[in-house]
């Protein structure tokens, strides 16, 4: 059963069918998704909820399939986790990771956009899914698409280090790497999706793909008991997922699930690419656009497609921005390791690194309550921890040389905690 | 003929210049403006542009010159 009613222009308001645009053929405005609540809110409500699996897809109403989701079934729903280790670093009373470097099938929250766009895809009778990507979208589209039987086209840039093509390729899609740079890539995929009737995840499919991050938020009312966290700090990339959870948040208040939403939205990215941070900063209404240069390779977009939303929703949440260096990436990566036991990808760094900095400058009080987003996992960017790491110890394999190494061992231990005790 | 959509930033001190006729006139392109606002300290436009491919390319160039920032309506799509 469909709740959707079509789509919408969200620049001047026109109404589409349910069908494949992304544009707004008189204003070139993005479209998205337009449900009908009041019938949502005669089969969605928290005791309906209780008999559902915990997936994203118990709340299947504000998702924009008509059919049983035909991947990603398994989706969603992961740990919101109270951090109190980290709160305690951190100064603060209450703190949440939402953990999706944990999420199915290819650990990140992109699982969450492609378990929905896929299965559109599927409805559209798609036999063809497609995605421009440097990491985690090319990984879940490919996974998503082998399960279900789709043919797969990941366009990577040709110099994509070598463990995240194999992320990919190992679900067998066509996986071409595009020897240009970052604008080169982005314009031949732009010509690319016009020129062949594919579904390209985040082109044509755009505005389902985008529904899916929606979920997330739910999760984390539902998790904290219908109760809106006080502040929600979320990496950007494109935009897309900002303005999503707080999408959600004003779907549940909308559908009686939660109070007035008072929450604040802050936006987190890497320094070197934070061009919706710099129009919040500035109070600007323009997004402009960045060559990216930064080790948080996820979120680096120059030119967001969702940045002006983005921008609308932290301001309308009278949320803040902020951003992370590289080297406060790596620590926040650290950090979060040592204090959770959450080993997170750059992305998470940024997120954390950036709430970090948000509490030192008061921005976020300390006695209220925090959710952080991490979204993806840190086994995919190794490369960027591994020479701020210790080195492996070696012995010979003997009770003697351990013990050598252990009195060895504990004193670089001793030595080590002097560094790093600042984390604990 | 072809059609070519994009969307054109105009810094402050550009935001008087009447450089979306220059371009259309010196470079034979009909433009059709779809979305406009114009702020005090910012001009954005959303055109669709019909021409010659050549000509599209160097009216598009022109603007870029002119110190117009010219992106795909899109955004980037490389995530």
């Amino acid at each position: 059963m469909s709740y959707v009613l079509g789509l919408r222009c969200r620049e001047c308001g026109r109404e589409y069918p349910k069908d494949v645009l992304f544009v707004c053929e008189y204003c070139f405005g993005s479209l998205e998704v337009d449900y009908d609540y009041s019938k949502i809110k005669k089969s969605f409500t928290k005791e309906a909820l209780k008999d559902r699996p915990k997936t994203m897809w118990r709340y299947k109403e504000l998702l924009p399939i008509d059919k049983e989701p035909a991947v990603g079934i398994a989706s969603g729903f992961t740990p919101l986790i109270k951090a109190n280790n980290l709160a305690k670093v951190l100064g603060v009373k209450e703190l949440y990771l939402k953990d999706d470097s944990v999420n199915h099938p290819t650990l990140s929250f992109k699982d969450r956009v492609v378990s929905v766009a896929v299965s559109k895809a599927k409805e559209f009778g798609f036999d063809t899914v497609a995605c421009a990507s440097t990491g985690n979208l090319a990984n879940s589209v490919s996974a998503q698409a082998a399960l279900c039987g789709l043919r797969a086209f990941i366009f990577i840039p040709a110099d994509l280090e070598a463990g995240k093509v194999v992320a990919s390729l190992i679900y067998n899609p066509y996986l071409i790497g595009i020897e240009g740079n970052y604008d080169e890539v982005n314009r031949l995929c732009s010509e690319i999706a016009s020129k062949y009737r594919w579904a390209f995840v985040n082109i044509n499919i755009r505005p389902y793909y985008a529904e899916g991050s929606k979920s997330m938020g739910y999760e984390i009312a539902e998790q904290l008991d219908w109760k809106l966290p006080k502040h929600i700090v979320v990496p950007s990339a494109g935009g897309s997922l900002i303005t999503k959870i707080w999408k959600s948040f004003k779907e549940l208040e909308k559908l009686g699930f939660v109070d007035k939403v008072a929450t604040k939205v802050y936006c987190a990215q890497g320094q070197g690419c934070a061009p919706i941070v710099t129009a919040i900063k500035e109070k600007s209404d323009v997004i402009r656009p960045v060559k990216p240069k930064t080790i948080a390779k996820s979120l680096a977009i120059g030119n967001p497609a969702d940045g002006y939303y983005a921008v609308d929703t932290v301001r309308k949440s009278k949320g803040w921005a902020e951003e992370a260096s590289d080297e406060e990436i790596i620590e926040a990566i650290k950090l979060l390791a040592k204090a959770e036991g959450i080993f997170t990808e750059t992305a998470g760094g940024v997120t954390l690194a950036v709430t970090k900095k948000l509490i030192e400058s008061k921005v976020i009080p300390s006695d209220e309550s925090i959710v952080i987003c991490i979204t993806g996992n840190g086994l995919k960017t190794q490369e960027v921890v591994t020479k701020s790491l210790p080195k492996l110890i070696k012995i010979k394999p003997n009770l003697a040389g351990f013990e050598e190494h252990f009195k060895n061992g504990e004193k670089q231990k001793i030595a080590q905690n002097k560094v790093i005790e600042y984390y604990i | 003929m072809a059609k070519r959509v994009i969307k054109l930033t105009f810094p402050q001190d550009l935001v008087k210049e009447p450089l979306t006729f220059q371009m259309a006139k010196k470079y034979n392109i009909l433009p059709n403006i779809r979305r406009a606002k114009v702020t005090e300290t910012v001009g954005e436009l959303v055109l669709e542009l019909e021409g010659k491919e050549q000509d599209l390319d160097k009216g598009i160039e022109f603007l870029k010159k002119a110190g117009v920032i010219i992106d795909s309506i899109v955004g980037d799509i490389l995530e």
